[in-house]
């Protein structure tokens, strides 16, 4: 490939922190790298490992999640439930030989506009030197199946 | 007397007293070495009751089917070690209510069967505790160090090898006792999180899936590993999950039938040491 890679890097993020973060980035005039795709989900705690596995199936190289930091949740707990979830997860992708590297977690607040700027900046960078996901990529193409939902 | 004998007399006395409605337990399979679950609900049938070092399905699913426990009358049932850890789990999940359960509780050493004693669930927290202490390895203890050695990338082609012969019967979940669901994720389709046909990406997010919700759950009986078809070796990724659960947050499924369960808990001081 002579073009550079440019990974494609969904999203999931909370709306009352990590949303309003990347607002604030926004509104900042922040640059950050334009490979993400943010999806907006009422709480952390609202991101089945499905999703992850949803990007994954649709093409996408790396995931990234944020949310409130712990004790911030708008739902007082919802965080620390996804965060036992997560570390399982994490362990179960590992064990199956999906590189957890794909799979970046944090946690972002609404003043944080500069580490979200920085944080996606990051990833970027680290899945564009992963380079694309080929195994995965070439299961998808051998189902062909097209996009539904 | 011999463990099976004394067992058909106890099972003859619950039925004809009528303190149980039901007994589940183990009869003659197809061939010497296979034994298939049955179920009695008279006295006069007890004598087709085997217990051997044949009986090694977990029967503990049979008792969440649909209406079973419905009437409040009890049902007895014979578990190993892993089968009561299953009973501790479904009441601890609101599955079924461990008061009606009597259980004739065995183990298997070598090829010597030994009976444990207890009726309800709560006498056996000793053989729990001690299986925990004994931290269980894999079945396939090499094999399962091998993969945890492999690189990320050699793992996947190691599993997208054994997932490719998936032939998604959902057999595994079908077998396990943990596999309540009316509805699996799998049968909606409205989203379709995975694929229904058979190609390796499906049978990679089925596995996954599967083994994500059983995780701080399975008990390790080995009833999906058993019912693959095509000897996926599912106990192996169970196992992992088990390992995860224990290390990071000290739970051991299936203890008490009051245990939290662990993926609807939390505490504030939980590991996140990945999280940036």
């Amino acid at each position: 490939m002579s073009e550079t890679f440019e990974p494609k890097i969904i999203a999931f993020v909370c709306t009352y922190c990590t949303y309003a973060g990347a607002d604030l980035a926004g509104t900042s005039r922040l640059k950050y790298a334009p490979n993400v795709r943010i999806i907006r989900l009422p709480c952390t705690g609202r991101i089945s490992p499905m999703f992850i596995l949803k990007a994954l199936q649709k093409g996408a190289d790396g995931v990234l999640i944020s949310g409130c930091h712990p004790g911030d949740c708008h739902f007082t707990h919802g965080n620390y439930h996804a965060r036992r979830r997560w570390m399982v997860f994490r362990a179960l992708l590992d064990f199956i030989g999906i590189p957890p590297e794909r799979v970046k977690y944090s946690w972002i607040s609404a003043a944080e506009g500069v580490k979200f700027a920085e944080f996606i900046n990051s990833v970027t960078e680290d899945i564009r030197k992963l380079g694309p996901f080929e195994q995965y990529t070439q299961l998808i193409e051998q189902t062909q199946a097209p996009a539904s939902l | 007397m011999s463990i099976e004998e004394q067992y058909r007399t106890r099972a003859k006395e619950l039925l004809s007293g009528g303190a149980v409605k039901m007994v589940i337990g183990y009869g003659k399979g197809s061939n010497a070495k296979r034994r298939r679950p049955i179920f009695i609900s008279s006295a006069d049938e007890v004598d087709r009751l085997v217990l051997d070092d044949a009986c090694i399905t977990n029967l503990s699913g049979y008792l969440v089917s649909e209406g079973l426990l419905s009437d409040e009358k009890r049902v007895a049932v014979f578990l190993r070690p892993e089968g009561i850890r299953a009973i501790n789990i479904l009441a601890a999940e609101s599955q079924l209510d461990a008061e009606q359960i009597v259980i004739f509780g065995f183990d298997v050493a070598g090829n010597e069967i030994k009976a444990l004693k207890g009726i309800n669930v709560e006498e056996f927290s000793d053989v729990i505790d001690s299986i925990k202490e004994g931290a269980p390895e894999a079945a396939e203890e090499e094999l399962f160090e091998k993969i945890e050695k492999m690189s990320p990338q050699e793992r996947f082609s190691f599993w997208q090898e054994e997932f490719a012969k998936c032939i998604k019967c959902y057999a595994c979940r079908q077998a396990c006792p943990m596999c309540y669901c009316r509805r699996c994720i799998v049968d909606s389709n409205q989203p379709q999180w995975v694929n229904t046909s058979s190609h390796t990406l499906g049978n990679f997010e089925w596995n996954i899936v599967r083994a994500f919700h059983l995780s701080g759950r399975c008990v390790e009986c080995g009833n999906c590993d058993r019912a693959c078809p095509v000897n996926i070796p599912l106990r192996l990724i169970n196992h992992r999950m088990a390992e995860e659960v224990l290390g990071a947050f000290d739970h051991f499924a299936g203890t008490s039938k009051t245990q939290e369960p662990v993926l609807a808990s939390f505490k504030k001081d939980d590991s996140e040491t990945f999280i940036l």
